[in-house]
């Protein structure tokens, strides 16, 4: 069925491989083993600086996922109710899920972060890491939107034709039939926007969190090693989005039995 | 006919797609227990007259009444008349994430607060009567099309209505498994159901029918007992339909 093949793709994550496509996959492999090896080579052969660059940042690593799952977290809840708003026939709902969506997507994710962390500032006093989190889950939440709104999309009527009939409300039908089909087609671009958001994190470092790269940016301004140091961050970062990557690839597999004959 | 023993009461309904007349002035009423068959050829608004009836398809004007409900009462539920309603898609519509015991089973838990072993139990019982009850466990695409569109008639009969509409249930399937799905509506005929069936099949229409009705471009143009129909058809437009197609 051709409705089936619809896939929304927003290309903005690392490349999930797809199990079938044999190039990307033996691409993944070659990457991971390529920064598996420089990661564990690098630190033997010169321990000063890799070694001690690898030494300084694991609770960067912490916080950088802490502030990717929060804020991921509270971007699909944003997401959820914004793509329900964007095809909803209450206009004044729908309205102002546009508006929302129009107006994050208008604006520098850099830009946002400073904003609202700024604008937070003046009313309360929230922990620097809190601001962060609702900042990217506020930007995030808009493109979140977007994915629902075309994963729900996706769904042929006949389903909620076929709901209602048997008596289930509108809501009923969104809960029990379209959102669990719609999470299938959803769960790749969701995945993408979560390794998105990984990487973008990366701009919170500004805000004085101290993720991996200000946890990097700490220990290079102190030894003044900088090309050592963002080398070792760069890898530590594809690391992260490789493996990542692989395992949304892997749930998306097996979310999708039913459709196997 | 005596209003009284209308199940269905549908009184000069109209339906404008734009400014196109999907409906126009159609009445008619079926008894508790009669078996109505609507032909016409595509485009005659056969199918919006169908769905009209549980409101998948709102009408412009007129009224409609299903046991005693009127669809267009702002004091009804449209969602508990619909209970009583069952339907059988051209397209089946199963649910694909659901087995296919899910797909009998959700709605009486959900909406009848149905036990599970008691939901299961109707609906293997059910599954056996269209006769996939092996099938229980596959999921809807893991089945052929004539398959799909029994379970997907034993869905409807699992939230036992009082009234089965079907639209064109065969249209979509290959010809070798268009006997299967209309033996099951035969047995369902024989048992006494209220059925309003939108069909291209003649002989089911002649075999079950108490009534058939022939509509072209939104109107009622024919309406009459299979033999009568078939074999005595008063207007040109029937007689030129039944030509075509026979």
């Amino acid at each position: 069925m051709a409705d089936l093949e619809k896939k929304i793709d927003i290309g903005d994550g690392a490349a999930i491989p797809d199990p079938k496509d044999k190039g990307l996959l033996s691409a993944w492999w070659i990457a991971l083993i390529g920064t598996i090896s420089l990661l564990v080579l690098l630190p033997l052969i010169k321990p000063d600086p890799y070694g001690k660059v690898l030494q300084f940042i694991p609770d960067g690593i912490l916080v950088t996922f802490e502030v990717t799952i929060l804020s991921i977290s509270l971007a699909l809840v944003i997401g959820l109710i914004t793509g329900l708003g964007r095809i909803s026939s209450n206009r004044f709902f729908n309205l102002a899920a546009s508006l929302y969506v129009e107006v994050v997507r208008g604006i520098p994710l850099l830009v946002q972060l400073f904003y609202i962390y700024f604008a937070l500032g003046r009313f309360v006093r929230v922990p620097d890491i809190v601001a962060a989190v609702i900042a990217m889950s506020f930007c995030y939440g808009a493109y979140m939107g977007e994915v629902f709104r075309a994963g729900i999309k996706s769904i042929d009527f006949g389903q909620t034709e076929a709901s209602l009939s048997l008596g289930f409300n509108q809501r009923q039908t969104m809960a029990y039939v379209i959102l669990p089909q719609a999470w299938r087609t959803i769960l790749p671009p969701v995945g993408n926007e979560f390794i998105a958001l990984l990487k973008d994190t990366s701009l919170v470092s500004i805000l004085a969190v101290s993720d991996i790269l200000r946890r990097g940016r700490e220990y290079a301004s102190e030894s003044f090693n900088y090309f050592e140091t963002y080398t070792m961050i760069a890898l530590v970062y594809l690391l992260i989005t490789l493996i990542l990557s692989k395992l949304i690839s892997n749930m998306e597999h097996r979310l999708s039995h039913y459709e196997r004959r | 006919m005596n209003a009284a023993e209308s199940i269905i009461q549908i009184q000069n309904i109209n339906k404008y797609f734009g400014s196109f007349k999907a409906l126009d002035g159609v009445s008619l009423d079926v008894r508790v227990g009669e078996k109505v068959v609507v032909l016409g050829p595509s485009g005659s608004g056969k199918s919006t007259l169908l769905r009209a009836i549980n409101k998948l398809e709102t009408i412009s004007s007129g009224s409609i009444i299903v046991d005693g409900h009127d669809l267009y009462d702002p004091a009804e539920d449209i969602n508990r008349i619909r209970m009583e309603l069952g339907m059988v898609f051209q397209s089946f519509n199963l649910f694909r994430h659901k087995t296919v015991l899910e797909n009998l089973t959700l709605a009486p838990i959900k909406l009848k607060k149905m036990p599970k072993a008691e939901a299961d139990q109707l609906a293997l019982r059910l599954l056996d009567k269209v006769g996939i009850r092996d099938r229980a466990d596959h999921y809807p695409l893991q089945l052929s099309g004539g398959q799909q569109q029994r379970v997907a008639i034993a869905r409807a009969l699992a939230m036992e209505p009082k009234i089965m509409l079907f639209d064109e249930p065969t249209s979509a399937l290959d010809p070798e498994m268009i006997g299967e799905v209309l033996e099951v509506m035969v047995t369902l005929a024989r048992e006494g159901m209220t059925m309003v069936v939108v069909t291209h099949e003649m002989g089911f229409a002649r075999e079950v029918a108490d009534q058939v009705v022939f509509m072209d471009q939104g109107a009622i143009v024919e309406m009459a007992a299979p033999d009568i129909f078939f074999d005595n058809p008063k207007h040109d437009r029937t007689k030129l339909f039944l030509e075509q197609i026979l």
